[in-house]
């Protein structure tokens, strides 16, 4: 059966953790990202272990290292998703412009799942008229 | 002198929008890049506003192809969260929907590279063999595709003995039409000449950007869900999980073609070895407690995963899906490099891409 754990880290584990990750040749997942009830940004950084997800998390950072010089693109296109969704900036991460939000959504701010859904409506409403 | 090629969004060899400017000097192409959000529907956001069975049906329409990918790695996390036990006869009977979707899906794709390099009696016949497979999908579930045949702990519809008798006469009617089509991609000179050595993806550079799915298992890497970490039932049944070393466009049509028969293996054992009993748990709305969960499951295109976050309440906290495609396109740019212009829609078309997953 699939299994699941979570670990709490600090920021500056994060490149370590992954350079150790890629010696030992296990696959990133995923980068997932929320935003908490307190409003803190959650990031968890998804590495597969046989059948085991280890989910290394990190809480109410907004500037995080790029560990996409590791991982390449595999960590590069999800470090891109969580700027567009929630405004998490990485360091040392080539952007390439925009992932999936057009550029004129929130003049270009996106940010999606940070921004409340009504207010998100009244954008494109906008945009439409 | 070069110039720059712009294909897509809308293309008429894609199926779905994607952007690539091509970098080309004379028929060559020297660099590229790869543009994608252009369906981007907001999903995972909608779902914070749904309760666990709204979202069974709004994740089943993020791709139309792989409808029962989603709503099975979905159950599978909050299934998790909850501590539920699925019924075994639910269990088989989501496994045979999935393997039922891997067919269709890798003979939708067979067919479309046989389009793409210009093989137009091959692609009828491929998707003609694809229609016996829709066909019994329909019946099981009653809709070609989004079959809605998941539920919060087990399937939504039974698999009776007369379903399953018809299921098995189906997999028989497929082997003549597969065997003819295995037999023109492994010996025919015509698509060996069009998809050898196009489009190829070394085995270090595959592993370098994580490519998952038939994708990587064309260039050589051994990887897939259901052996690597099995869940539902997959550890009951005996299958083999077949690796190509070319890695070009060849490759990845072949190890489609040898993944079916052994998803074939899989719904066999199934259909015979079928448990007694409950198909499911009750179609209530389940009492979710707060967690997190992250549950992966093996789609026709490579590995999906679900990351969701419950609070304790009647909604999802956060669900994050990420797709096969995630993995698969960044592979794009480099596999264009040093082609002809005229390889580039079956180039792209290469990796199964499925965009409306990719963009949610």
């Amino acid at each position: 059966m699939q299994e699941f754990k979570s670990f709490d880290i600090k920021k500056d584990e994060i490149v370590p953790l992954a350079q150790k990750m890629k010696d030992k040749g296990y696959r990133l997942v995923m980068i997932h990202g929320y935003v908490d009830k307190e409003g803190n940004n959650v990031v968890n950084y998804q590495y597969e272990v046989g059948n085991c997800i280890e989910s290394y998390k990190i809480v109410g950072e907004n500037v995080l290292p790029s560990i996409s010089h590791i991982y390449d693109l595999s960590a590069a296109w999800p470090e891109e998703e969580l700027f567009e969704l929630m405004g998490v900036q990485f360091e040392g991460l080539e952007m390439r412009g925009r992932l999936f939000l057009p550029d004129t959504m929130l003049e270009g701010q996106g940010h999606i799942i940070v921004t409340p859904l009504d207010e998100l409506r009244k954008k494109t409403l906008r945009e439409g008229e | 002198m070069g110039y720059t090629i712009p294909i897509g969004p809308y293309h008429p060899s894609l199926e779905e929008p994607i952007h690539a400017k091509l970098y080309t000097e004379g028929e060559l192409i020297k660099d590229a890049e790869v543009f994608i959000g252009y369906n981007h529907r907001g999903i995972e956001k909608l779902a914070t506003e749904k309760n666990f069975i709204q979202t069974l049906a709004l994740v089943e329409r993020v791709c139309g192809i792989c409808s029962h990918s989603h709503p099975f790695t979905y159950a599978m996390a909050i299934e998790n969260i909850a501590q539920m036990e699925v019924p075994k006869r639910g269990q088989y009977i989501r496994v045979i929907m999935a393997e039922l979707e891997r067919l269709h899906s890798h003979y939708l794709w067979i067919g479309l590279a046989c389009h793409l390099i210009g093989y137009d009696s091959l692609f009828m016949y491929v998707w003609d063999a694809r229609e016996k497979v829709m066909d019994i999908l329909e019946e099981i579930s009653g809709n070609r595709v989004n079959y809605g045949m998941i539920i919060i702990g087990g399937s939504r519809r039974d698999i009776n003995d007369e379903m399953r008798k018809k299921v098995l006469r189906m997999l028989d009617d497929l082997t003549e039409p597969h065997n003819r089509m295995k037999e023109i991609f492994l010996n025919d000179k015509t698509a060996a000449l069009r998809t050898k050595n196009v489009g190829v993806l070394p085995k270090d550079v595959a592993e370098r950007m994580g490519t998952i799915g038939p994708h990587a298992r064309a260039s050589g890497i051994n990887v897939d869900v259901r052996k690597d970490a099995p869940y539902s039932c997959y550890d009951e049944f005996d299958f083999n999980i077949p690796v190509l070393n070319e890695g070009d466009v060849w490759a990845r049509v072949v190890v489609r073609v040898l993944e079916i028969e052994e998803s074939v293996k899989i719904i066999r054992q199934a259909l015979e070895n079928l448990p007694e009993g409950p198909i499911n748990l009750g179609n209530k709305l389940p009492k979710v407690p707060a967690g997190e969960f992250t549950a992966r499951h093996e789609a026709p295109r490579g590995q999906v995963s679900y990351y969701v976050v419950t609070d304790g309440g009647q909604t999802n906290y956060r669900i994050s899906i990420h797709v096969p495609t995630f993995k698969t396109a960044p592979t794009v740019p480099y596999m264009l490099k040093n082609n002809t212009v005229a390889d580039a829609g079956l180039i792209i078309a290469s990796i199964d891409p499925c965009f409306s997953c990719l963009d949610r």
